[in-house]
């Protein structure tokens, strides 16, 4: 078993047993939870709503509430009271929906908030209330709220099937709702680990908002957030590859593509855009070229990085021309 | 070994429930927490391509394991999952909130398989990979001559008769096809793969109901082996399997301050890159010594005796018997971070960030070459400057600044207006490194003026500007402007700014219909163009003076893209899609009229996207949906086939050439789910397909000519098409246990002429499936794209407690 084999061990024990610590505090019990499903929305526990503190003018609080509607929101993390941010900890239902005396008292359903009859901008405001951190602090005036796109948009905090609360499924099925032809790309053959589950659109974005072009979540420019991940190629570099230092997308396309290593192009032809020179970088490398003579080495395999494998940037003192 | 994980971890997951249930309790009695443990066998079988098929995943045969269990209290909330334990592919899950306190593990194990066909004959020794010394005498030959091996190590090379492989005679270049390199008996198949292991820890701590800590500590590991590349000359490429030992530890703090009208917070994220395996040393598959024609010259002079090194040996492979390369550096990044927001009066609110960065690696350098007969004092008299390393390390750093400011404010229902200005710089702090002596490809030592290290610096300056006016009901109109000014530092034009027009509508109040649509329209334009040479005769780095590099070229850029959904009732919906862009590449106005009027790069490119289907929901146990899409990517380039100025070819038009790429690609996306339509019985299925016909078209004047010599042979498309089929009954025999079976099929069809197969490259012989090593030019390890069908089931038991 190697050193990393280890290491994976090591952690996963300490922390499994880290948690147990935790979880044989001698706390009373409340209510159990239902089975875990991947679904975030759990069936309600047969327990009593958690105690509300004594409602203030204007509030009912929430067991009047449910002596209409459902509490679907039951099983999600709004419905943790133990967290004093929460709206279980606060005023339930109507910390979101207003205060609820006066439909209460009449039915009426204008006297209340409700989603579906807000503006974007209203909507988002009451979500943003309370989450104004972290991932979330952004939000006013990002791409997504500009085009009047809501928290409720993808949100639901009633009826949500995925993950985060999310109306779609998965975090792709829910940005194919409007980006379709951006996560198409995921079933190319040269694609991120995205169709095996290991990563989703919000690995790299932050769509609530973010420092970085495109809603990426990392750094400050894309290459920043590449490299993130793909440290070996941040540098920097002793010889610099002009392109790389610019942006990763000027060659690649990281949602997906049929090119080898999710190129936008083939080699050597996407070099070939920019290395118009003499000799052999502008050579027509072709099917003569290809079944006929050495320069089938230029498109065959990995075209120009057979050669020219430092294509990110070189360290090396003779590496001038990427090859060493 | 993946049994023991299996158990182990199974064990310490029922750690709590077993210590729970031993611990007295003075309150009432304690509940364990609930799960799901879903676990069983799953096998495979795949025909073709296996690794391709895996790629990201490990299928195979043994245990299926998915495995919850979470517990709420009154206190606390705690979630564990574990899925795939002991697989390549393994998951580890923890989350634990308490009152102040989030807490998260997770651990992410990330197959990379390439490919299962690869074979080698370099043996791996830590960073050196090695050659039979007896093979490679064999090839070289008794006398150092180019002509008298006695056996082939790269078809073509010297020793692989006929020793030119230019040639036009069809003969010859059946024999040099012919000739198998003698490296292909000797190598040995295995396993192309690497793996990424991922730990990350994230705690978060609201010290009080303001005030919040946060940190975050991620880990991950890579090692394995991947394709590289690592070459000695125009006709020696050689490809072998590099072998993998990088760790990037990241660490993340910060403390944020919160209320009701706004949020401040300091960061700092701290990132290292170790990379173990710094340097990595390779034999020559045509070489067992170092090239030497015995000569005292030291020099390539125009004329009369030249060496001892071969003038020429970077194309003809008279070079070195190693070669030595500096892998990626060890390297940190270190950022300095504020990000504040603050909520104005009439529903204004103002947010921006400022980031400091530092970017650094001052790794050891590798000498100017690892070849002897040119790293000697002799060499020196002639290129003094290869005795001995302008420095010793790197000294390496880049340093940034960037900020962002956000200002957006809704002085009515109706209206809205933001803007932005956004501003990053890279300043790079390297020294600059004096090549203007090097060695290329281990093999010759050469002068050039343009040897200095470049300093690509690079500062942007964004500003955006949109204005919404929202109808009562119909919609919401956005008009905006952008500015976007670049000033780069070593590159073709100094400064590029781009002007940016956007229109948008956003119809979403309508309960039966949205509509999103919006265009863009940008016109960049570079100034301060980098000339070289009095008569302009060349761009920077000897390129054709009308190249303009297409990430800062001179563009006319137009974008649009609309989304309708229609949804007749709330069980139904119905969407189209389209995306599109189109970027236009302008001929250069300033250019001086004595220059040729051609524009070479990159001319055109534009890509569309159609999209349309539904989803429907008739009951509330079954949902399906249907999805089509085509996309289309085209671009043209244009180039010259020419020998450097002053020869003629530099300015003939007649060598000009161009390559016309068009893909285009099918989308089709089918799933259906049914929770319970059948009692007790979950039901899914999905389906999806996509392929693509990606074409490379050259044509223009050299073209032509090639043709009319027999020269030319236009290249065929890359195909693939690919399918993939999912399906996954659960029965529940009651309410805690069920039984299930899943299937899994995929297929991909491909055909690429980069993929070399026993025959040739593909789409011009038969794809067998089976790599050959050794094509014109090249000893390869036999990676490629090539064909594979795989089936994967499932059949577990779903327990639930």
């Amino acid at each position: 078993m190697n050193q990393n084999r280890w290491f994976a061990w090591a952690a996963i024990t300490l922390t499994i047993l880290f948690m147990a610590a935790f979880v044989t505090a001698t706390e009373p019990v409340v209510a159990a939870r239902e089975a875990a499903a991947p679904l975030q929305q759990k069936a309600a526990a047969p327990q009593a709503p958690a105690p509300q503190p004594a409602p203030q003018a204007g509030y009912v609080g929430e067991s009047t509430c449910l002596t209409c509607h459902d509490q679907s929101y039951k099983g999600t993390k709004h419905a943790l009271a133990f967290n004093e941010r929460t709206p279980a900890a606060t005023h339930g239902c109507e910390s979101c929906h207003g205060p609820g005396q006066k439909h209460a008292a009449s039915g009426d359903p204008e006297l209340i908030k409700r989603f579906s009859k807000l503006s974007p901008a209203e909507a988002s405001a009451t979500c943003t209330s309370c989450h104004n951190r972290a991932s979330h602090a952004l939000w006013d005036g990002s791409q997504h709220d500009q085009r009047n796109i809501s928290c409720v948009t993808c949100h639901s905090v009633h009826g949500s099937k995925g993950p985060s609360q999310l109306k779609a499924g998965t975090v792709v099925q829910q940005c194919a709702t409007c980006h379709r032809s951006i996560t198409n790309k995921v079933y190319r053959y040269n694609h991120m680990p995205v169709r095996e589950g290991a990563m989703t659109c919000a690995s790299c974005h932050n769509v609530h908002g973010s420092t970085n072009v495109k809603l990426l979540r990392a750094g400050t420019t894309v290459d920043e957030s590449c490299t993130s991940c793909h440290a070996d190629k941040r540098g920097p570099y002793l010889w610099e590859h002009a392109p790389v230092s610019e942006s990763c997308v000027t060659c690649h396309d990281p949602h997906g593509s049929n090119n080898d290593r999710m190129l936008v192009s083939k080699q050597p032809f996407l070099c070939q855009r920019c290395h118009v020179t003499s000799r052999h970088p502008p050579t027509v490398y072709d099917g003569f070229q290809l079944n006929n003579s050495q320069n089938a080495n230029k498109i065959f395999g990995r075209g120009c990085t057979n050669c020219h494998q430092m294509v990110h940037g070189s360290n090396a003192p003779s590496g001038k021309t990427l090859l060493r | 070994m993946r049994n023991a994980y299996l158990t182990l971890t199974a064990a310490l997951l029922l750690i709590p429930r077993l210590t729970t249930a031993q611990a007295a309790q003075p309150a009432p009695a304690v509940a364990a927490g609930t799960g799901t443990a879903d676990v069983g066998g799953m096998f495979t079988t795949t025909d073709g391509d296996e690794a391709r098929y895996e790629r990201y995943r490990d299928t195979r045969d043994g245990a299926y394991t998915n495995i919850t269990w979470g517990r709420e209290t009154g206190s606390y909330l705690f979630d564990a999952s574990a899925s795939h334990i002991g697989y390549r592919d393994q998951r580890y899950n923890v989350d634990y909130s308490r009152r102040r306190f989030d807490f998260g593990f997770h651990w992410t194990s990330l197959p990379l398989n390439y490919s299962y066909l690869t074979r080698t004959a370099f043996v791996t020794n830590g960073t050196t990979l090695t050659l039979p010394d007896s093979t490679q005498a064999a090839v070289q030959g008794p006398g150092n001559s180019t002509t008298d091996g006695t056996a082939v190590g790269v078809p073509c090379a010297p020793g692989a008769p006929p020793a030119a492989c230019t040639s036009t005679n069809a003969a010859q270049i059946a024999q040099a096809k012919a000739n198998r390199s003698i490296y292909d008996s000797l190598a040995n198949p295995f396993d192309l793969r690497h793996q990424r292991d991922t730990a990350l820890f994230d705690v978060r701590y609201a010290a009080t109901s303001t005030v919040d800590l946060d940190a975050r500590f991620l880990s991950s590991g890579r090692d394995g082996q991947q394709p590289w590349n690592a070459s000695f000359a125009f006709n020696t490429a050689v490809e072998l399997p590099q072998p993998l030992d990088q760790r990037t530890n990241d660490v993340s703090v910060g403390a944020s301050w919160t209320n009701p009208k706004g949020m401040f917070r300091v960061g700092w994220d701290g990132s290292w890159f170790t990379n173990h395996n710094q340097i990595l040393t390779w034999d020559n598959p045509i070489r067992s010594t170092d090239f030497t024609n015995g000569s005292t010259v030291f020099n390539c002079p125009a004329s009369g005796p030249s060496g001892p090194w071969d003038c020429s040996g970077y194309s003809n492979g008279n070079g070195p018997a190693r070669g030595r390369e500096a892998l990626a550096p060890s390297n940190m990044m270190n950022v300095v971070s504020a990000v504040a927001m603050y909520k104005l009066a009439a529903r204004t609110t103002l947010n921006g960030t400022l980031q400091f960065t530092n970017q650094r690696q001052d790794e050891d350098l590798i000498p100017w070459t690892i070849n002897s007969v040119i790293d000697q004092p002799a060499t020196f008299t002639n290129f003094p400057h290869l005795s001995a390393l302008p420095r010793s390390t790197a000294e390496a750093e880049a340093q940034g600044i960037n900020a962002l400011i956000n200002f957006t404010t809704r002085p009515s229902r109706r209206t809205s207006v933001n803007v932005r200005y956004r501003y990053n710089k890279r300043d790079v702090q390297t020294p600059i490194f004096d090549a203007t002596e090097y060695v290329r490809f281990d093999a010759v030592p050469e002068e050039v003026e343009e040897g200095f290290s470049p300093q690509f610096d690079n500062s942007r300056d964004f500003f955006d500007a949109n204005l919404s006016f929202s109808t009562n009901g119909w919609g919401t109109l956005r008009a905006g402007y952008g500015r976007e000014d670049i000033t780069r530092h070593g590159r073709g034009f100094a400064d590029v700014g781009e002007n940016i027009f956007r229109l948008s509508y956003d119809a979403y109040s309508n309960q039966y219909v949205t509509v999103r649509g919006n265009v863009d329209l940008g016109w960049r334009r570079g100034s301060g163009f980098v000339e070289t040479g009095i008569d302009y005769e060349e761009g920077p780095g000897g390129t054709q003076p009308t190249l303009r590099y297409y990430d800062e070229a001179d563009r006319d850029r137009t974008r649009g893209s609309i989304v309708i959904t229609a949804m007749p009732s709330d069980r139904v919906d119905v969407f189209f899609q389209f995306a599109g862009t189109r970027d236009k590449y302008l001929v250069d106005e300033s250019a001086p009229v004595d220059r040729p009027g051609e524009h070479f790069g990159l001319q055109r490119q534009t890509t569309t996207s159609y999209n349309v289907g539904f989803n429907f929901h008739p009951t509330d146990v079954v949902s399906l949906g249907a999805n089509y899409g085509r996309d289309s990517f085209g671009s043209f380039q244009r180039s010259r086939n020419a020998n450097p100025a002053p020869d003629p070819t530099w300015t003939d038009p007649s060598r000009d050439w161009t390559l016309d790429n068009d893909d285009h690609v099918n989308n089709v996306g089918l799933y259906v789910d049914m929770t319970r339509p059948v009692r007790n019985t979950d039901i899914r299925f999905g389906y999806d397909y996509s392929d693509s016909n990606n074409s490379f078209v050259h044509g223009g004047p050299r073209v032509t000519s090639l043709t009319d010599i027999g020269q030319f042979i236009p290249l065929p498309n890359v195909e693939n098409s690919w399918h993939r089929l999912t399906a996954d009954v659960t029965y529940f025999l009651n309410t805690r246990v069920g039984v299930g079976v899943g299937y899994y099929f995929e297929t991909l069809d491909v055909s690429d002429f980069n993929t070399i197969d026993t025959d040739g490259p593909v789409g011009f012989a038969p794809a067998t499936g089976d790599p050959r090593l050794d094509w014109l030019g090249g000893l390869t390890l036999g990676y490629g794209n090539r064909p594979y069908t795989g089936h994967t089931a499932n059949v577990r038991v779903v327990y639930r407690f």
